[in-house]
């Protein structure tokens, strides 16, 4: 490249420097940084300054058991999520590409389908008098109808529906990417298929597996819809609590800090992950 | 042998049925709301007692899910337009641009895709109530607009990266005005991107639930508040139809995408 070429970018008015940020620092610092800030300093000044919010929050069973509930509902979504994906994962990386994009479709209008649209059809499959129930009891599987709604399980399997394709995909990039060679040298020098699947695939897909993982995990901790819909009044969820505080409660002080205790977990999880896989991959890899 | 398709052996029909099995848990509740929206059961009993168009009549004849649902497209055209000019400068910007700390405030435009979307939905709810813009359209907009700009980056900045700049300067050394050269030649180059951006950014409005809900006024709903007032007070079939009509639209999208990606990448 000549220097006046490149001068001639350097000073060009098209963006090439910061200039081209503006928009996207104002539009982002003014509609997401001065609000979001603002909800942190509601949270210690509404309705007297100080920590009572954050005190009240910590110190009710109540509130301390939505805590407790919003992370073992993520983690156990996250584990079923991250066992049921890996299979699939694996068999897409190496199929004949022609089933491949079959099953990406699948996994395609799965995601993109509105979200409500998901969940309503696990709430009306779900039900008491639902498909499931009634299969199962046609089956002679069971004799009274499971309670599959209002409750973990419903969870579970709404979240894990959602989020699979985040697990999935991911996954298939860094199966895609090991060297089958490795696997073959294993093969030859007399590893088992479960020796070679234990200290050579899984060792190896492992970066992918606890950036995935970690991804669903953040994603369910502050899930709204899906355990407002389907979950139980028993095993409220943070999110979920936190839209009651302000809408029903109109306690904004209680709210603003149960939102910023989830903002700052979330957030430091997200810099882990960044951590595990490299800011660039990270962002893309979303 | 393990990433070896045809040596796989006994474990290669294992994981295929695992496969074919989750494949059908992912289909199911989209075949199952298509087949239950021609129900005739209100009741919603599966398998239906026989078959009707009654419900999707009664959708048509709704005047409020229409309106929302064109209340709906509105605000999402107008956010991907927002969201993918102002990300196509941001990118530029990111990915030619030598200053520090541009890794920090590539994490900053992209945080609103990772924080939680409750936390910015009061955030922008109390703030917009001070503002005077709760329930109205441009604020409507401007929250989506924050939510979809990750979405319009992302690909962008990677159909960016992945452009040869040199192409560009040996249209500037011909004799095009930088400008010139960034729309003639870089611009057609990372159409691709630019497309991805433009769905994706109106997707993340058009399916936006939580943000809305709280945006949302009784003159002033997206088609998400709409299905979630109905989804809260009962399950009426209407919803099944509704649904059925976004799964259509959703396929359509989709091909069209197939089709529009093969054309622009020939």
């Amino acid at each position: 490249m000549s220097v006046e070429a490149q001068q001639g970018i350097a000073t060009s008015r098209i963006p090439s420097g910061l200039g081209g940020l503006l928009p996207a620092l104002i539009l982002v610092g003014l509609f997401f940084v001065v609000p979001v800030l603002a909800l942190l300093l509601r949270s210690v000044t509404d309705p007297a300054p100080g920590l009572q919010n954050y005190a009240a929050l910590l110190g009710d069973g109540t509130y301390v058991r939505v805590f407790f509930n919003t992370f073992v509902v993520a983690f156990v979504v996250t584990v079923v999520t991250v066992l049921v994906a890996f299979p699939v994962a694996w068999m897409l990386a190496i199929m004949p590409p022609a089933l491949a994009s079959i099953l990406f479709g699948i996994i395609i209008l799965s995601m993109w389908t509105n979200l409500l649209t998901r969940t309503y059809a696990w709430m009306v499959l779900l039900q008491r008098t639902g498909v499931i129930n009634r299969a199962l009891m046609g089956a002679g599987i069971i004799d009274q109808p499971l309670p599959l709604i209002n409750n973990l399980t419903g969870v579970t399997i709404g979240m894990v529906y959602i989020m699979l394709p985040f697990m999935i995909l991911p996954l298939v990039g860094t199966l895609r990417a090991i060297d089958p060679m490795t696997l073959r040298a294993a093969a030859l020098c007399g590893a088992s298929p479960l020796a070679a699947f234990r200290r050579i695939l899984l060792p190896l897909s492992l970066p992918g597996i606890a950036a995935g993982g970690l991804m669903v995990f953040v994603m369910s901790l502050g899930y709204f819809v899906t355990p407002a819909l389907l979950g139980g009044t028993s095993n409220m969820m943070l999110a979920e609590m936190i839209a009651q505080m302000i809408q029903s409660l109109l306690n904004w002080g209680l709210g603003s800090a149960a939102a910023f205790i989830l903002l700052v977990v979330t957030m430091a999880l997200y810099a882990l992950q960044l951590r595990l896989v490299g800011s660039k991959r990270a962002s893309v890899g979303a | 042998m393990l990433l070896d398709y045809d040596r796989l052996g006994w474990l290669k029909a294992a994981l295929l049925a695992f496969t074919a099995l989750v494949a059908a848990f992912l289909l199911l509740p989209v075949v199952f709301i298509v087949l239950l929206s021609f129900g005739s059961s209100r009741w919603l009993a599966f398998p239906p007692p026989g078959w009707t168009l009654k419900w999707y009549q009664e959708l048509f004849a709704d005047p409020s899910w229409i309106e929302a649902a064109l209340t709906s497209a509105r605000i999402a055209t107008m956010t991907a337009i927002l969201a993918v000019a102002i990300g196509l400068l941001a990118s530029f910007a990111l990915i030619r641009g030598q200053f520090r700390g541009r890794e920090v405030l590539r994490g900053l435009l992209l945080t609103p895709m990772v924080l939680p979307v409750v936390v910015f939905a009061i955030a922008i709810y109390a703030f917009f109530l001070r503002l005077g813009l709760g329930g109205t359209t441009i604020g409507f907009v401007v929250a989506h607009s924050v939510l979809a700009l990750p979405f319009a980056i992302i690909p962008i900045a990677t159909a960016l990266e992945g452009f040869d700049k040199s192409i560009e300067d040996a249209a500037i050394v011909c004799g095009a005005s930088p400008l010139q050269a960034k729309l003639r030649i870089t611009l057609p180059s990372i159409r691709v991107g630019i497309f991805s951006a433009a769905i994706f950014s109106f997707l993340a409005s058009w399916d936006e639930v939580v943000v809305a809900i709280f945006m949302a006024s009784p003159t002033l709903q997206t088609l998400p508040v709409k299905i979630w007032g109905s989804l809260r007070s009962d399950l009426t079939p209407v919803i099944a139809a509704a649904s059925s009509v976004l799964v259509a639209l959703t396929l359509a999208l989709m091909i069209v995408t197939a089709l529009l990606r093969r054309k622009l990448q020939t």
